[in-house]
């Protein structure tokens, strides 16, 4: 391709702003080459190699849990809708459970899945490409594989990284992400993190813990149990040491604490209410905002987190009360606010869910089903809860494990969620530890069968 | 012999069709073509090949028989209460059908399929996530699937109760014939076979020596054991 992917970027948001103001009509999204016949002649203007859209389509922008959610029951509940997912990657990685590979308890097979199964499987489109571009006005998609119209759009890209409360230099941005990537977005961070552990030959092992409501809450206390019960088979004198910037574990507390008490007293060091203020990564030592200095063998800094950048580019961020750059939709309908056509979800979504892949599928659900009916004519689709269903392993040898099981209730005078019908299982010894470690497999095998199968 | 009649809801304006299946003896086309299906009539026996009676059902206990075919399992429990009657359900397309209720003189027992049509959860030799729970237990009195949560209504055919699963777990027909003996006609309901057998290859092999055994009709009788003497984990959480 003869244009560069920042130029398109460029020329699609000018076209956006352009065609907005001048009020252009919509361009009817019967045809594919809309994006070619481009009236205004400004645009990428490539399409997409799709055959011609021959029904109402839907485009989910993001595989992940949300994304793969939605596109598999889109064309289940709509059969006659077309259905394209647009994902970047070309193989699938589970962030769930990928705790348990990086410090080798599971085989990386367990965690990759492949996304022409669940295309072929569940009869949609898979497109590998990205996303650089959202024309709301045209209803066109421009991707780095060309344009593409659509009558639905769901953006469920996921968070991005939002390191502006520890670093506003750019070059110490980019060292932190690649000489100690969070670890949050499966592929190359993880294959870090992974060779971090399985190499370290001792000292302190830095994990952080970020304010807001960053992907998988129990995830940092699940990574610190692991990384201590590795340095302790291994005979590595490692301690982990965990710097949370919140007040306490922000969820199943008690199940945490009594296993970093009974099974890593010696291994695992936690400072709650603690925030890094400084970074010397060539001394290898942070500075708490107490202070003191910490130095440091190695590390994953887990920043905040904010909504993927596209949402940014298609116009429809803005900041929550917990992260910055969420989607700016209905909370009830996951409509974006005067787009009704476009959807955001899963972890982009400003509710404050916990952001899990059990709420983003069960949410998914619900938003296909919100979006089937549009397509079918049927009356809207009554808000239903996503269910947070979330297992954390404390030990890796057997796999002991902790629960919780939450829905959300609406508070329509507040306008605010609250977590309803919760049930934590924080019992990680004997036979209940034992029975939840079966239970996150066969929670996780469940849920890949539902992405991936039929 | 006890007939038990069949109520079929048909479509959404409420036309309601009886249908007793066991004097059709063959599938029964529903609306969508698949919510009851018969099989062949299988009796149930104990582990020494004899009639599993109504009398020799402990209340409360977790049975498990493999029906229709012979790697697909089922739950079968004699409830402290009668089952509800004439219950009606609904599948994830929202095509309705209605339940009888249990059998036995006071019908308190009932049978479903032991796959969870939520993520194809199911009950097997190494372990099982469904489970009829007790008094002591949580969600007493109901049937759950500790895959995702997934409540069921023991006495209500399975109706959903709350968790993830989009419809009931599937039924399975039972009569009870003039000597208390149990039989299995057929299944009611959404059953998720075709998908669990694309699924569960390795473990299909694992557990009966092949998928295509595992697929293998049964026939004349089913063994019906105690949930505990077939699968070597029961695990509730």
């Amino acid at each position: 391709m003869g244009i560069s992917r920042r130029d398109l970027l460029k020329l699609s948001g000018a076209a956006a702003v352009a065609i907005a103001a001048a009020g252009c009509a919509k361009t009817p999204s019967a045809t594919e080459s809309g994006a070619a016949e481009s009236p205004s002649g400004v645009g990428p203007g490539t399409p997409a190699d799709l055959p011609k859209k021959a029904a109402p389509r839907v485009v989910v922008v993001g595989g992940g849990w949300s994304g793969l959610t939605i596109a598999k029951y889109t064309k289940k509940f709509a059969p006659n809708a077309e259905v394209v997912l647009v994902e970047q990657r070309s193989e699938f990685m589970s962030c769930p459970l990928s705790n348990l590979w990086v410090v080798e308890a599971i085989d990386l097979d367990f965690l990759m899945h492949d996304y022409l199964q669940a295309a072929r499987e569940n009869n949609y489109t898979f497109f590998n490409a990205t996303v650089v571009g959202v024309d709301k006005a045209r209803k066109i998609v421009t991707t780095s594989d060309g344009d593409m119209a659509y009558d639905y759009l769901v953006l469920a890209p996921g968070i991005d990284y939002d390191y502006s409360g520890w670093t506003t230099d750019p070059a110490m941005e980019l060292r932190l992400k690649t000489e100690y990537p969070a670890g949050f977005k499966p592929g190359s961070e993880h294959m870090t993190l992974h060779n971090k552990v399985l190499d370290f030959e001792g000292g302190n092992f830095i994990l952080t813990v970020p304010g807001g409501n960053y992907r998988c809450l129990p995830a940092p206390y699940e990574r610190a149990c692991l990384i201590a019960d590795f340095f302790k088979k291994e005979g590595i004198e490692g301690k982990v040491i965990l710097l949370d910037e919140n007040e306490d574990v922000t969820i199943k507390a008690q199940g945490f604490h009594s296993a970093f008490e009974k099974l890593y007293g010696d291994y695992i060091e936690y400072h709650p209410g603690i925030k890094i203020a400084k970074f010397d990564l060539d001394k290898k030592e942070i500075t708490t905002d107490f202070d003191d200095v910490i130095p440091f063998a190695d590390a994953a800094f887990y920043p905040h987190v904010r909504g993927g950048k596209i949402l940014e580019v298609a116009g429809v961020a803005k900041d929550s009360i917990f992260n910055k750059k969420e989607a700016d939709i209905n909370v009830l309908t996951y409509e974006v606010n005067g787009y009704p056509d476009i959807y955001c979800t899963g972890d982009v979504r400003p509710m404050g869910f916990s952001k899990s892949g059990n709420t983003a599928n069960t949410e998914g659900v619900f938003v296909a089903k919100h979006i089937a009916a549009k397509i079918n004519g049927k009356p809207e689709a009554p808000w239903e809860s996503p269910l947070t269903i979330c297992y954390s392993a404390v030990s890796m040898d057997p796999v002991l494990a902790i629960s919780i099981n939450a829905g959300y209730a609406y508070d329509a005078k507040a306008k605010r969620f609250q977590f309803a019908n919760v049930y934590a299982n924080e019992q990680w010894d004997g036979r209940v530890g034992i029975n939840n470690g079966r239970g996150l497999f066969e929670w996780a095998k469940g849920l890949y069968r539902d992405m991936f199968n039929a | 012999m006890e007939r038990r009649s069949f109520l079929k809801v048909v479509g959404t304006a409420g036309a309601v069709i009886a249908v007793d299946p066991s004097s059709i003896g063959q599938t029964l086309f529903a609306s969508d073509g698949t919510l009851y299906k018969s099989y062949a009539k299988v009796q149930l026996v104990d582990r020494t090949g004899e009639p599993l009676t109504v009398e020799k059902l402990k209340t409360g206990e977790n049975y498990v028989f493999n029906y229709p075919f012979a790697g697909t399992t089922c739950l079968l429990v004699n409830l402290p209460k009668p089952a509800a009657k004439d219950v009606k359900l609904k599948d994830e397309f929202g095509v309705e059908y209605i339940w009888k209720g249990g059998v036995g003189s006071q019908g308190t027992i009932v049978a479903y399929s032991g796959i969870c049509p939520h993520q194809l959860t199911h009950i097997n030799k190494n372990d099982s996530f469904i489970t009829y729970r007790n008094p002591g237990e949580r969600f007493e009195g109901d049937i759950v699937c500790d895959g995702h949560t997934s409540v069921y209504g023991a006495k209500d055919g399975c109706r959903v109760l709350s968790g993830p699963a989009p419809q009931p777990m599937a039924a399975i027909v039972l009569e009870v014939d003039d000597q208390n003996g149990l039989w299995a006609v057929g299944v009611l309901g959404k059953d998720k076979f075709h998908e669990f057998f694309g699924s569960f290859r390795r473990e299909l092999k694992e557990q009966f020596g092949s998928k295509r055994r595992a697929q293998g009709k049964v026939s004349v009788t089913a063994q019906t054991v105690p949930m505990r003497e077939y699968t070597r984990d029961i695990v509730i959480l």
